[in-house]
C-alpha cells in the first residue's frame, strides 16, 4: 500500500481527537513520517493497522505533553517560583495571566487569598479579622482558588468564553463540586462546547484523585473497545464474577456503538457504587440527533441501520437497571446499573 | 517478520483456513477481518474455515453479525465455517442478549473444529452442502 493512501485514514483518526487544524496537520505529518520510517520493518498488509496505532500514540503523547505544560503552569498559580531556567517569555505570559486572574477576583477574596498564600497568615487569625470562623475562611479560600484557576486559564486564552454557561461550568469543574456540576449539567456542556472542553482538561485532572469514576471519550470505533474494557476492569475491581463482567462489557459495547453510529461525540462515565449496595453504574451520553421514540428503540429488532436491532433492548436485558433519556436535536443519555450478586 | 501489532492471523492448513482473533477488535477491524478472510477463501481455495474466538471477551451484536456474514459468504464461496473457542461467559451473554446464532456451526475448540471439518469435507465426498 502506498503511504499516501493512508493520509485520509490518519487524518480522520487525528481530526476526531484534536480540534486545532494546524495541530492536526502536524500530527498527520508526524504519523506518516513514523510509518515511513518503519515501512521497511513491517509487512505491507500491516501498514494500515500500524498507521492507526501510531496516529493514536502521537495524539496521546501530544495530550500528555499539553497536560504536563498545564500542570506546570499551575505551579505558578500556586505562587511557587518555577525552578525551570528556560522561557522568560512564557514566565512573563504566565505572570500576566496570574495578575489578570487576580484582578478579576473580588477585593475581599483577593486580599484574603494573598494574605493566606503569600503572607502565610493562617485561617484562624484571618477568621478573627473577618469576624468569621476558620472553617468558613478555608471554604472561601477553596472557592477563591477554584475561581482563580478558571480566570487564569481564561486569561491565558486571552478571550472571553463563548457562552454564558461556560463560566459556571468551568467553576463547578474547578471546585470539584459534583452537585454543582450536575446542576449546571457540566458533562453535557463539555460535549457541546469545544472551548470549555479544551480548558476543562487541567481543571478536571486536578480534582481527579477519585479513582471510583472513570471517563472515556467516545467518538470513534476504537473508543467502544476502550469504554467496554474500562468498564470490565472497574467491575473486576469490585469483584464481579466473570459472567457479569462480560455482560457489563457487552452492554457498554452496544450502547457506546450507538454513540459512534449516530452522534458526533459522547462519553462513557463508569462509576463504582457502594450505596445502597455494591454495583457499577455506566452513564453514556452524547450530543446527537436524539431518539424520537425511546419506547420503540427499546423494542427487539428495531434498527435504523443494518444492525440486528438488539443494541438497546439487548443491553437492557444484560443490566439490572436501564434508563434512556433523550431529547431530539440535543442528545441521549443512557444510564445503566449492575448490582453485585443480583441475578 | 512482522514487528507491527497483529490483531488476527489467518493460517492455511491443507484445505482449511484457521483464523484466530488475538485481541479485542473494534468494528472497523472486524470488518477488515471479514474482508481478509473472505478474500483468503478464494485465493487459497479453502473448503473449510475455522474461526477461533478463544481470546475474545466480548461478542456483541455487531461482532455476531459479522460472524454470521462471514459464514454465509464462505458458504456461498463453497467453504464451511466452524466457530470455535467461545468462552462460557460469552455464550451466556449471547443467549441473554437474544442474538440468533442458529446458522453458525460451532465446536468446542480447534481440535473438535478440525474434526468436524474433516468429517464434512472428506476428499472422497462429492460437492458438499
Amino acid at each position: 500500500m502506498e503511504i499516501t493512501a493512508l493520509v485520509p485514514l490518519v487524518r480522520r483518526i487525528v481530526a476526531s481527537r484534536v480540534r486545532d487544524a494546524a495541530t492536526v496537520d502536524d500530527l498527520v505529518q508526524e504519523t506518516l513520517a513514523r510509518v515511513l520510517a518503519a515501512a521497511g520493518r513491517i509487512e505491507p498488509g500491516m501498514l494500515e493497522p500500524y498507521a492507526i496505532v501510531t496516529a493514536r500514540n502521537v495524539v496521546t503523547s501530544l495530550w500528555r505533553e499539553q497536560d504536563r505544560q498545564r500542570r506546570n503552569q499551575h505551579r505558578v498559580v500556586d505562587l511557587h517560583p518555577s525552578e525551570a531556567p528556560d522561557a522568560d517569555v512564557l514566565a512573563r505570559e504566565d505572570r500576566d495571566a496570574v495578575s489578570a486572574a487576580l484582578r478579576r477576583l473580588g477585593e475581599r477574596e483577593r486580599a484574603t487569598l494573598l494574605a493566606h498564600e503569600v503572607a502565610g497568615q493562617d485561617t484562624r487569625s484571618l477568621a478573627a479579622e473577618l469576624g468569621s470562623t476558620a472553617g468558613a475562611v478555608a471554604a472561601q479560600l477553596n472557592r477563591t482558588r477554584a475561581r482563580l484557576r478558571v480566570e487564569y486559564l481564561l486569561a491565558l486564552e486571552a478571550t472571553d468564553p463563548p457562552t454564558d454557561r461556560c463560566r459556571p461550568v468551568l467553576l463547578a469543574l474547578s471546585s470539584g463540586d459534583r452537585r454543582r456540576q450536575r446542576e449546571v449539567d457540566a458533562a453535557r456542556h463539555l460535549l457541546e462546547c469545544g472551548f470549555c472542553a479544551g480548558l476543562s482538561q487541567p481543571l478536571v485532572d486536578r480534582g481527579r484523585s477519585r479513582d471510583d469514576e472513570i471517563h472515556v471519550a467516545v467518538r470513534a470505533d476504537a473508543d467502544v473497545v476502550a469504554a467496554r474494557q474500562a468498564a470490565r476492569e472497574a467491575g473486576a475491581r469490585l469483584g464481579f464474577p466473570p459472567t457479569d463482567l462480560t455482560a457489563i462489557a457487552t452492554a457498554v459495547s452496544e450502547v457506546t456503538r450507538n454513540v459512534v453510529k449516530f452522534a458526533e461525540a459522547g462519553e462513557a462515565v463508569i462509576e463504582l457504587l457502594e450505596e445502597p449496595r455494591r454495583g457499577i453504574r455506566v452513564v453514556v451520553r452524547d450530543v446527537g440527533p436524539g431518539i424520537p421514540d425511546v419506547a420503540q428503540a427499546l423494542q427487539d429488532g428495531f434498527s435504523t441501520y443494518a444492525g440486528l436491532g438488539l443494541g438497546l433492548p439487548g443491553a437492557r436485558r444484560l443490566m439490572d437497571e436501564f434508563t434512556v433519556v433523550s431529547e431530539v436535536g440535543r442528545g441521549t443519555t443512557v444510564t445503566m446499573t449492575k448490582w453485585w450478586g443480583e441475578r | 517478520m512482522s514487528s507491527g501489532p497483529r490483531l488476527f492471523s489467518i493460517l492455511k492448513q491443507g484445505p482449511t483456513l484457521i483464523a484466530s482473533i488475538h485481541t479485542a477488535l473494534d468494528d472497523s477491524q472486524l470488518e477488515r477481518f471479514r474482508e481478509d478472510l473472505v478474500d483468503r477463501i478464494g485465493r487459497d481455495r479453502a473448503r473449510g474455515v475455522i474461526i477461533d474466538l478463544a481470546a475474545l471477551d466480548v461478542l456483541d451484536s455487531f461482532a455476531t453479525r459479522v460472524l454470521r456474514d462471514i459464514a454465509e459468504m464462505a458458504r456461498l464461496r463453497g467453504a464451511q465455517t466452524v466457530v470455535v473457542g467461545i468462552q462460557p461467559e460469552v455464550a451466556f451473554v449471547i443467549v441473554r442478549l437474544g442474538m440468533d446464532t442458529g446458522s453458525l456451526v460451532t465446536a468446542l475448540d480447534l481440535e473438535e473444529g478440525l474434526e468436524h471439518l474433516a468429517g464434512a469435507t472428506l476428499p472422497t465426498a462429492g460437492p458438499h452442502r
